[in-house]
C-alpha cells in the first residue's frame, strides 16, 4: 500500500488512513484535565462568585415581602459558578475553545479522548467512547439510586414510627420531594445512560455514537447536575413534593434554586443525549440492518429519547420561568399579581407524564430483548411490538391532563383526557400480548435476567390494571393525591421501570465488565427485593382505599397497620437492593470471566470480543437476516398442516 | 406434561370433513392441545381467586362509614366494575407466566439451552383476539367512565337548576376556603355565618364554592366522595347531597406545606331540624 508521504496517516486496526491536515500538535493542557480538576474548577468558581456577589449585593435588596434576596443571589451564584467551573475544569469547552483558536483536535487527540491506552484513568475523564460513558452512567445512577433509596428508607421509617415523630415536618416535606424528584431523574437515566450508550451502538454495529464529544458532555452535564440537588437538601431542601407546585414553591427557602438549576442543566443533558442517540440509531445501523431487522431495544430507546427530547422542553420552561419569578421578581405563576397557578400544573404535567413513558419503554423494552435469547425462540408478533411502541409514542402527549381532573382547570376537558388515558392501554396491551406470545410454549432457560423478566411483567400488569382506575375520572375523585397513586406509580416506576433496570444489567454485566454476575447472590438480591416491593406497595394501596391522602407524615390511627407493614417490606426491599449490589460488585472485582457470548445470543453486540476493544468492531458487521432468529419448526404447524392437506384431499376427493 | 411442547399428541382420530371454516377448525383444534387446556384452566382458577378483591376493595373504601352520598356509591360502583373487567385479562396473563415457569420445558445450567423452542412468529387467530378484546374492554371502560362521570356531574353541579337563583334555591350553598393550615366554611344563605366544621343537611343539595388564599388545596370530602381543588386567585365549584347520618372526613388532598398532614376536619351530616337548630345556636338566620 502506497501511503503519499506528505499526508499524515494513522492507524486504525492496523489499516494506515489517510487523516485530514492537523492543525497544530497533538496534547495540550487536555491531558492533564480529569474529574479531580473537575471539581477544584467547580469549587474553586462557586466560591469565587458566591463571594462576589455577597459583596456586590447591598444588604438592603429585598423581594416584595421584605424577604432578604441576599442568600438567593449568593446561592444562585454559587451553583452557575459550580456548573462552569466543573465543566471548564474537567475539559468539556477544550474541543469548542481549540476550534476558536485554530488549532483543532487531532486525530492522536481524538483517540486521547476516546481513552486510547488510558486503562482505569479513563473513567475519571471526559472521555468519548460510548463504552466509558455507559460504565460512567451507570455509576453515577447506582449512586443517586443509592441516595434516593436511603430517603425512602427514612421516609418509611417515619411513617412506621406512628407513635412518635422522627422528623419535623419541613424537613420531612423536604425529604419526600428530594426522594422523588432523585428517583425520577435517576430513573430517567437508568437505562438509556448505561445501556443505551454502552450497549445500542454495538447492538446497531457502530464504531461509536454519532457525536461522541456530546455524548461526554451529556454525562457530565448530569454529574454537575446531581450534587445541586443533594446541596438543595442543605438549604432548606425542596419541601413541595417531586412536583414543586406553584405557588407553593415560591414559598419555600432557597433550596428551591437548587431544584430548579438542576432541572435546567439536566434538561440540557437529556436534549443533547436523545439527539445524540437518535441521530446513531437513524443514520449509523450496520449495513443491511433494515427498520425490520433493527432489535426492539433500539427502537425503545429511540422512543424514549424522542418522548424526552419533545417533552423536557417544557419542564426546563417551568423551572425557568419559576426561578425568574423568584430571582427577579416576574410573576409568571403568583395568582396574587396575575399568574396562573394552571399555567404551571399543566407545563409540568406536559413533561410529567411523557417522562412516565420515557422511563417505562426502556425497561419494556428491555424484557422484549430478554426474552427470545431465554426462551430460545423469535420474538412473538415483532411487528406488533414496534406498534405498541410508536402507539405509546403517538398517544403520550395526549394525556397529561389526566393528572388534574381535580385541578378545576378545565371540568370539560375531563372527558377527551379520560378517552385519551384509557386508549392508551390498547398500545400497552399490544406489549403484553407480545411477551406472553413470546412466553407461550417456550423452553425456559431460568437464568437471574429473565427471572428479573417475570417480575417486570407481574409488576406491570398491577401498575397498569391500577392505573386505569386512576384515568377514570369517577374514580380518581376518590384516588388523586391519595396513597393509591403512590402505590400505582410504584409498581411502574420500581416494579417496572427498576427491576427491568436490573434486569438490563444483569444481562448485560458479561459484556460490560467482562465477568459474570454471581446468579446465587443476584438472585437472593432480586427476590428479596421483590417480596418486600408485594408487601410494602400493595399495602401502599390498601391505606389509599382506606383514604389515607399522599405525603403526610401523621395519620389517623385507622391507618396505622397498613403503614406498620409498608415500613416492614421497606426494609426488606432495601436488604434485598443491598444484596443485589453486593452480587454486582463482588462479581465486578472477582466474578468468573466471561466469554464473549455466554448467553449464546445472536444479537450483534455478543459477536464482538469481550472485553470490548476500542471502536468495538475489527470490520463492521453486515446484517442478513431479522433479529431473533431462534427457534426449531413448530412442530404443531406440521401437523396442522397434514390435517389442513389432509382435509382438503378428502372435500376434493367428494 | 414436559413433553407436550416438541411431541404434540395426535388427535385420537382424524376429523371427518366438515364445512366448517377452517379458522374455526383450528381453534377446535388448538382448545384439544393439552397446554391450551390447562392455561385456561388456569385462568379460571386464578381469576376467581382474584375475584373477592372486587369486594375487599369496597371494603376497605368503606371503613368509615362510605358510601354517603350518590356520588360515592358511583364511585365505588365504577371501581367495582373495573376490578371485576381486569380480572380475567390479569389473570390470562398471570396464567402464561405461572404455565411458563411450571408447565412448558425449563432447563437450568450455565450453557444455553442445546435444543431451541418453536419458531412462532406470529398468530394471525390470537393476534386479532388479543386486539379484540383488549379494544372491547377498554371501549366498555371509557363508555362506562363517561356515563359516569356526566351522572355525577350531574349529581354535583346540577344541584341548582338553571333557571333557579342560587340564593332562592333549595340547596345549600357553602364558601370553602383553604388556607395554611384550616379549612373555613362560610354559609352565605345564613349571614355568613362561619365554623371550621363542615355541616351539612341530610338529602339536600349542598354546593360548594372552592377558593383558596394562599397555596394550591383540595378538598376532599372523603366519604362523600367528592373531591376539587381549592385554587388561589380562582373558585373552583362542585356539589354533593349527603344522604347518610354521622360524622365524616374532610383531608387536604395537595400538599400546602408544613403542616398539610394536620389540615383535616369533621363532617356532621345532620337532620334538616338538627341542621336548622345548628345554625341558630351558632347565630345564623334560617333561611325561607
Ligand atoms: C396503563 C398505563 C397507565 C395509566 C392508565 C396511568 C394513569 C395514571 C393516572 C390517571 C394518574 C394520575 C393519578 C392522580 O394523580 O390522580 C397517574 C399517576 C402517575 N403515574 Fe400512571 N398511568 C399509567 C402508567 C404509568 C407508568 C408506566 C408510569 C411510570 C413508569 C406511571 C407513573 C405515574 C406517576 C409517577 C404518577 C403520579 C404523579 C404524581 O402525582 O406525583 N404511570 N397514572
Ligand atoms: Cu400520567
Ligand atoms: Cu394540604
Amino acid at each position: 500500500m502506497s501511503v503519499d508521504t506528505t499526508v499524515e496517516t494513522s492507524s486504525v486496526f492496523g489499516v494506515h488512513v489517510p487523516q485530514p491536515r492537523q492543525h497544530g500538535a497533538a496534547g495540550g493542557v487536555m491531558r492533564r484535565l480529569n474529574f479531580g480538576t473537575g471539581l477544584i474548577g467547580g469549587v474553586a468558581l462557586a466560591t469565587i462568585a458566591g463571594w462576589g456577589t455577597a459583596i456586590l449585593t447591598p444588604s438592603s435588596a429585598s423581594n416584595a415581602t421584605f424577604a432578604p434576596m441576599e442568600p438567593t443571589y449568593v446561592y444562585l451564584a454559587v451553583l452557575l459558578g459550580w456548573v462552569i467551573g466543573f465543566m471548564l475544569g474537567i475539559g468539556a469547552f477544550v474541543g469548542p475553545l481549540r476550534w476558536v483558536v485554530g488549532s483543532d483536535i487531532t486525530h492522536a487527540d481524538a483517540e486521547y479522548m476516546g481513552g486510547k491506552d488510558l486503562g482505569k484513568k479513563r473513567y475519571w475523564k471526559y472521555t468519548t467512547d460510548h463504552k466509558v460513558v455507559g460504565i460512567q452512567y451507570l455509576i453515577v445512577t447506582m449512586l443517586l439510586l443509592g441516595f434516593a433509596g436511603l430517603l425512602a428508607m427514612l421516609i418509611r421509617t417515619e411513617l412506621g414510627m406512628t407513635w412518635t415523630e422522627l422528623f419535623s415536618p419541613s424537613f420531612y416535606n423536604s425529604m419526600i420531594g428530594t426522594h422523588g424528584i432523585a428517583m425520577i431523574l435517576a430513573m430517567i437515566v437508568a437505562v438509556t445512560g448505561p445501556l443505551g450508550n454502552f450497549i445500542v451502538p454495538m447492538m446497531i454495529g457502530a464504531r461509536d455514537m454519532a457525536y461522541p464529544r456530546l455524548n461526554a458532555l451529556s454525562l457530565w452535564l448530569f454529574v454537575a447536575a446531581v450534587p445541586m440537588l443533594i446541596s438543595s437538601m442543605f438549604m432548606g431542601g425542596i419541601q413541595d413534593g417531586w412536583s414543586v407546585y406553584q405557588p407553593l414553591a415560591s414559598q419555600a427557602p432557597v433550596g428551591m434554586l437548587g431544584y430548579q438549576l438542576t432541572i435546567i442543566v439536566f434538561a440540557i443533558s437529556t436534549a443533547i443525549a436523545s439527539v445524540n442517540l437518535m441521530t446513531t440509531i437513524l443514520t449509523m445501523r450496520a449495513k443491511g440492518m433494515t427498520w425490520s431487522r433493527t432489535p426492539i431495544f433500539v427502537y425503545g430507546i429511540f422512543a424514549s429519547s424522542l418522548m424526552g427530547l419533545y417533552a423536557f422542553p417544557f419542564f426546563q420552561y417551568a423551572q425557568i420561568l419559576g426561578l425568574s419569578d423568584r430571582v427577579f421578581g416576574t410573576s409568571f405563576f403568583n395568582p396574587l399579581n396575575g399568574g396562573s397557578v394552571w399555567l404551571y400544573e399543566n407545563l409540568f404535567w406536559l413533561l410529567g407524564h411523557p417522562e412516565v413513558y420515557v422511563i417505562i419503554i426502556p425497561s419494556a423494552a428491555i424484557a422484549l430483548e430478554l426474552m427470545p435469547v431465554f426462551l430460545r425462540k423469535p420474538l412473538f408478533s415483532f411487528n406488533f411490538a414496534v406498534a405498541g411502541i410508536v402507539g405509546v409514542v403517538a398517544l403520550s402527549g395526549f394525556v397529561w391532563a389526566h393528572h388534574m381532573y381535580m385541578t378545576g382547570w378545565a371540568p370539560a376537558a375531563n372527558y377527551p383526557f379520560m378517552l385519551s388515558t384509557e386508549m392508551i392501554s390498547i398500545p400497552v396491551g399490544f406489549l403484553v400480548l407480545v411477551a406472553i406470545g413470546t412466553l407461550w410454549r417456550g423452553t425456559t432457560w431460568t437464568r437471574l435476567p429473565l427471572m428479573a423478566v417475570y417480575a417486570v411483567i407481574f409488576n406491570k400488569m398491577i401498575g397498569g390494571v391500577t392505573g386505569i382506575y386512576l384515568s377514570d375520572v369517577p374514580a380518581d375523585q376518590y384516588f388523586h393525591g391519595s396513597m393509591f397513586v403512590v402505590a400505582h406509580f410504584h409498581f411502574m416506576l420500581m416494579g417496572a421501570g427498576l427491576f427491568g433496570g436490573m434486569a438490563g444489567i444483569a444481562f448485560f454485566f458479561p459484556k460490560m465488565t467482562g465477568r459474570i454476575l454471581d446468579e446465587r447472590i443476584g438472585s437472593i438480591g432480586l427476590w428479596t427485593s421483590f417480596i418486600g416491593f408485594q408487601v410494602t406497595f400493595i399495602s401502599m394501596f390498601v391505606a389509599g382505599l382506606q383514604g389515607q391522602p399522599r405525603r403526610v407524615l401523621d395519620f389517623d390511627s385507622q391507618f396505622n397497620i397498613s403503614n406498620w407493614i409498608s415500613t416492614i417490606g421497606a426494609y426488606v426491599i432495601g436488604i434485598g437492593m443491598l444484596i443485589f449490589l453486593a452480587a454486582i460488585i463482588t462479581s465486578w472485582r472477582s466474578g468468573d470471566v466471561a466469554s464473549s457470548n455466554p448467553w449464546g445470543s445472536k444479537s450483534l453486540e455478543w459477536q464482538t470480543a469481550t472485553p470490548v476493544p476500542l471502536e468495538n468492531f475489527p470490520v463492521l458487521p453486515v446484517v442478513t437476516e431479522r433479529p431473533y432468529n431462534y427457534g426449531v419448526p413448530d412442530p404443531y404447524e406440521a401437523e396442522l398442516d397434514a390435517i389442513d392437506a389432509d382435509l382438503a384431499e378428502k372435500v376434493g376427493n367428494k | 406434561m414436559s413433553t407436550d411442547t416438541l411431541n404434540p399428541q395426535t388427535p385420537e382420530e382424524p376429523e371427518a370433513p366438515t364445512n366448517r371454516p377452517p379458522s374455526m377448525r383450528r381453534v377446535t383444534l388448538w382448545l384439544r392441545r393439552p397446554y391450551a387446556r390447562r392455561v385456561l384452566i388456569l385462568t379460571v382458577v386464578i381469576g376467581f381467586l382474584l375475584l373477592p378483591l372486587c369486594w375487599l376493595i369496597l371494603a376497605g373504601m368503606n371503613q368509615t362509614g362510605a358510601p354517603a352520598s350518590e356520588i360515592m356509591k358511583d364511585i365505588e360502583q365504577t371501581v367495582f366494575v373495573f376490578t371485576l373487567v381486569s380480572i380475567p385479562i390479569t389473570a390470562f396473563v398471570f396464567a402464561v407466566l405461572l404455565y411458563s415457569l411450571l408447565g412448558w420445558r425449563r432447563v437450568t445450567g450455565d450453557e444455553p439451552p442445546m435444543q431451541d423452542s418453536p419458531a412462532i412468529r406470529t398468530n394471525t387467530i390470537g393476534v386479532i383476539l388479543w386486539t379484540a378484546t383488549s379494544s372491547i374492554l377498554a371501549m366498555f371502560l371509557v363508555v362506562w367512565g363517561l356515563i359516569e362521570l356526566a351522572q355525577i356531574t350531574a349529581n354535583s353541579y346540577g344541584s341548582i337548576s338553571a333557571n333557579e337563583q342560587p340564593g332562592q334555591s333549595k340547596s345549600e350553598i357553602i364558601n370553602v376556603t383553604g388556607q395554611q393550615w384550616v379549612w373555613t366554611f362560610e354559609y352565605p344563605q345564613h349571614d355568613g355565618l362561619t365554623s371550621d366544621v363542615l355541616y351539612l343537611p341530610l338529602d339536600r343539595p349542598v354546593y360548594f364554592n372552592v377558593t383558596s388564599k394562599d397555596v394550591i388545596h383540595s378538598f376532599w370530602a372523603v366519604e362523600l366522595g367528592v373531591k376539587i381543588d381549592a385554587n388561589p386567585g380562582a373558585i373552583t365549584q362542585t356539589g354533593v347531597t349527603a344522604n347518610k347520618l354521622g360524622t365524616f372526613n374532610v383531608r387536604c388532598a395537595e400538599l400546602c406545606g408544613m403542616y398539610h398532614a394536620y389540615m383535616q376536619t369533621e363532617i356532621r351530616v345532620l337532620e334538616q331540624d338538627a341542621f336548622d337548630s345548628w345554625v341558630r345556636e351558632s347565630g345564623g338566620k334560617k333561611t325561607s
